[in-house]
């Protein structure tokens, strides 16, 4: 039994060599469609980069009361803070507020006017929340029913936008990764199964010699499955090639860095030794 | 070893055989000669059980056709040596890998596939052919292997169908020579030819078929 197992592993391995031609078309299919496939996995787990960096950029201004006392704003701000949505928050007094005037106009406010006419505000950075839709009007609605607040200012529509093209594209993405997907199994699966086909005489004459069917399928899947890992092996390390040449030009020019992990590989290699199994069973099995 | 029981069997579009009932002894050697289109494959495929009767029943080795079950069907086979008029050797196999195919598919020890595959070689001459392609050889050689593969699982019947189809009459003569050699050591031996010249005062039981139906036993 050992005996015939291990046969038939060496013979799925042999196969590969003997069939050098129709194996490396086959490998160079399995290699373009699962390098396409590996591209828009990393695409995706990096997609939340830019969207990150513009949300941190998203800022709330929150105007106080002018008869707001610097205790009371500190309260506030404390309150704002303890939102799950926040990520920080800066508190500008009516001190600072005069001062930054000074530093923008070159006037000091008080001294022209003899009294201080600027509030207290605060400004808020919000979370950078990842792949989910920003949505900031239940914050803002939060923010402004707190006492002592006057006022709260933000690129409402602007965000919006943002958000809504962010979750368009993130669409976009998991249906033509979908369709790629299924693309992909059928490229693949056919391929395979041409190479199968190419050989339906050596079946016929396995058939007749009487080889039973396992007999028969076990090398033409194993072949399959080597095939797929050989040309998911080539894609992964294409790839990964591929983000580090990007991510060497990315840092010249912004602080973004692509990211692939190892699940990226692993998920790889799963998905290609699926479709080569499925694909020479499918195709062994019609000739049987 | 081979009984025909009434059997019948027929293609959508061309004759197959008719009501045919014959028996090969255990070893015996017997020839089946007929014109082409005539049914005599289709006879070879009925017992190698390729194809199973419309009517009546084939016993090969012991076992029936209207008994068996499509999955036991490779269990018949690995009793039958099978001789083909165009070898089917697989090309992309050298010569020994060729002939140990059938060893391998029972499971048997590779230092036992290796001694009894060079045993086989040596007896037809073929030993130092071992390491090439079936292309690299001759017809006759091919042929040989052939046989070569369909001993070395030591079967019960050796079937041969058209085996000399593409040789030329020496190669031909030589290797049905071989094939009673094979008799001789106690297998049987059940041959398809359409050349009468060849079988003709071997001493052999000639069964003729036309048209589907056994005319002469």
């Amino acid at each position: 039994m050992i005996d015939k197992i291990s046969f038939l592993f060496i013979e799925g391995f042999r196969n590969l060599w003997r069939h050098k031609l129709t194996a490396s078309t086959s490998i160079f299919s399995v290699f373009l469609t699962l390098f396409l496939i590996g591209i828009l996995i990393i695409v995706g787990q990096n997609s939340h980069y830019p969207i990150e960096y513009f949300r941190s950029k998203y800022k709330i201004e929150v105007f106080f009361n002018n008869n707001t006392l610097d205790g009371q704003e500190k309260i506030i701000i404390e309150e704002i803070r303890g939102f799950p949505e926040v990520r920080s928050v800066t508190l500008i007094t009516k001190k600072d507020a005069v001062r930054i005037f000074r530093d923008q106009f070159g006037e000091d406010v008080v001294k022209m006017l003899g009294y201080n006419p600027l509030p207290g505000s605060a400004v808020v950075n919000i979370n950078k929340g990842g792949f989910e839709k920003v949505n900031l009007d239940p914050l803002i609605k939060k923010i402004q029913a707190l006492n002592g607040v006057d006022v709260v200012r933000y690129q409402g529509r602007l965000i919006s936008r943002l958000e809504n093209f962010y979750q368009m594209m993130i669409n976009l993405l998991k249906i033509s990764s979908g369709v790629i997907l299924l693309i992909s199994i059928v490229v693949i699966s056919n391929t395979i199964k041409l190479t199968i086909y190419t050989r339906r005489e050596l079946i016929k004459t396995l058939q007749l010699l009487g080889a039973t069917k396992l007999f028969i399928k076990v090398p033409f899947i194993l072949e399959g499955i080597f095939q797929s890992i050989i040309g998911a092996s080539l894609a992964f390390f294409a790839i990964l090639g591929l983000i580090k040449a990007s991510n060497y030009y990315l840092t010249q020019l912004i602080s973004l860095r692509i990211q692939g992990d190892l699940y990226f590989g692993i998920g790889l290699f799963i998905i290609s030794s699926f479709i080569g199994f499925i694909g020479s069973y499918r195709a062994v099995s019609k000739f049987l | 070893m081979i009984s025909f029981n009434s059997v019948s069997y027929s293609f959508s579009k061309e004759i197959g055989v008719k009501d045919v009932s014959f028996e090969i002894n255990h070893d015996e050697f017997a020839f089946l000669i007929g014109p082409t289109g005539s049914g005599k494959t289709t006879i070879m495929r009925l017992i190698y059980l390729d194809l199973i009767p419309d009517e009546g029943f084939v016993t090969v080795c012991g076992i029936s056709s209207n008994k068996i079950k499509k999955r036991k069907i490779p269990m018949v086979r690995r009793k039958i040596g099978m001789v083909f008029q165009d070898y089917n050797l697989l090309s992309d196999r050298n010569i020994f890998e060729n002939v140990a195919l059938p060893l391998h598919m029972t499971g048997v020890r590779r230092d036992e596939v290796r001694e009894r595959v060079m045993r086989m070689l040596n007896e037809l001459d073929l030993e130092e052919k071992e390491k090439k392609k079936p292309f690299e050889l001759s017809g006759g050689e091919q042929q040989r292997v052939c046989i070569a593969r369909a001993l070395v699982k030591e079967p019960e019947v050796i079937l041969a169908d058209e085996p000399t189809g593409n040789l030329d009459p020496i190669a031909a003569h030589d290797l049905v020579k071989l094939l009673e050699d094979v008799n001789i050591e106690g297998t049987a031996v059940f041959m398809v030819s359409h050349n009468y010249n060849l079988i003709k005062n071997r001493g052999h039981r000639i069964l003729e078929i036309q048209m589907g139906e056994i005319q002469n036993q």
